[in-house]
Formats: structure tokens, sequence, C-alpha cells
């Protein structure tokens, strides 16, 4: 079990109120095979640097959490996978 | 006579070894926007006066956060 930070950057035409929930389905998968949230922090709608996808802007969550390194890549791929995703990104704190 | 330029640099002091900084984020962009010029690029070390190390993780995170749109990778000022 690892800590990983998962930042995703969502599209900002979700609404507000549906992205806790939308958060919390893409992480059951992480729930399911045996791992843990920590915490889930919504920055909520931020201007992006440029243009993702002809947005301009993004809503933002990092994700904490512990997990198996074949459980986070499959979290990402989901994630991906996602037309409401603009982008992730997975790091490791501790790595450093 | 003319003087010869000797000009003697001062030594600068890493910001983050006397700070004793575990680990740079790349979400504190506050902190980074000081590394990086008004174009978006990434300050040397010579003006930055950081140490190798921490020139090194500051410019990883610079990067990490141009990869998530938190710093622009151009701006066009001027």
């Amino acid at each position: 079990m690892r800590h990983y930070e998962v930042m995703v950057i969502l599209d900002p035409d979700v609404e507000e109120r549906a992205v806790p929930p939308a958060m919390e389905r893409f992480l059951q998968v992480v729930r399911d095979g045996g791992g843990a949230v920590e915490k889930v922090d919504i920055w909520g709608r931020r201007r992006l640097s440029y243009d993702i996808k002809k947005k301009s802007e993004g809503i933002y969550t990092v994700v904490d959490l512990h997990a198996t390194p074949a459980l986070v890549s499959e979290l990402d791929r989901q994630l991906n996978l996602n037309e409401a995703v603009l982008r992730t990104k997975v790091i490791r704190p501790d790595q450093r | 006579m003319a003087k010869p330029p000797i000009r003697k640099p001062k030594k600068k002091i890493c910001a983050f070894c006397k700070e004793k900084t575990p680990y740079i984020d790349y979400k504190d962009t506050g902190l980074l926007r000081k590394f990086i010029s008004d174009r978006g690029k990434i300050r040397a070390r010579r003006v930055t006066g950081n140490c190798t190390q921490h020139q090194r993780d500051i410019a990883t995170a610079v990067k990490n956060a141009r990869e998530m749109a938190l710093l622009p990778y151009t701006s066009a000022a001027r």
C-alpha cells in the first residue's frame, strides 16, 4: 500500500453539486479493491492557464489515498475514459 | 587608469535549505510563481540562488503544475 495524491480536472459544464457524488463513484474502485481514501479536496472552479479541450475553466479536485499500484493505475484508466475528466495527475508525495 | 571591473558575486543561500523544506508542492502556485519569469519561463539558478537539488525540485514542480494548467507554458507578456 502506498500513499498517492491524485489530481483531477473536471469539465466546467458539470454542475458544482454533482461533483462530490461523481468523485465518490470514481473512488469506489479504490475502496472495492481494498484501498483507503483519506481526503477528497474539491477546490472548485478555477481558471486554466491555457485552454484544454476548448475549455478555459476547470473544476479541480485533489484526492489523498492509500492503495496498491495496480489499483491506482486502474483508477487513472477509468478517469481518463470518462468524458467529463479533462486531465488527471497521479503523484507520490513521499517519493523524493 | 581604469579599474578592472572585479565583481564579487554575493553568495546566496538556498531558501529551501535554510527553511529545511522537505517537499516542494506543485500545487503551491504562489510559491512557484516566484521562480518563473513574467514570460512563464523557469528562472535560472544564478537568479534564484537555489542549490542544485532544490532548483531541480522547483523545475519538476513547475513542470507538473504546467501539465495541470496551474501555471502557463508561455504567457504573452509584452
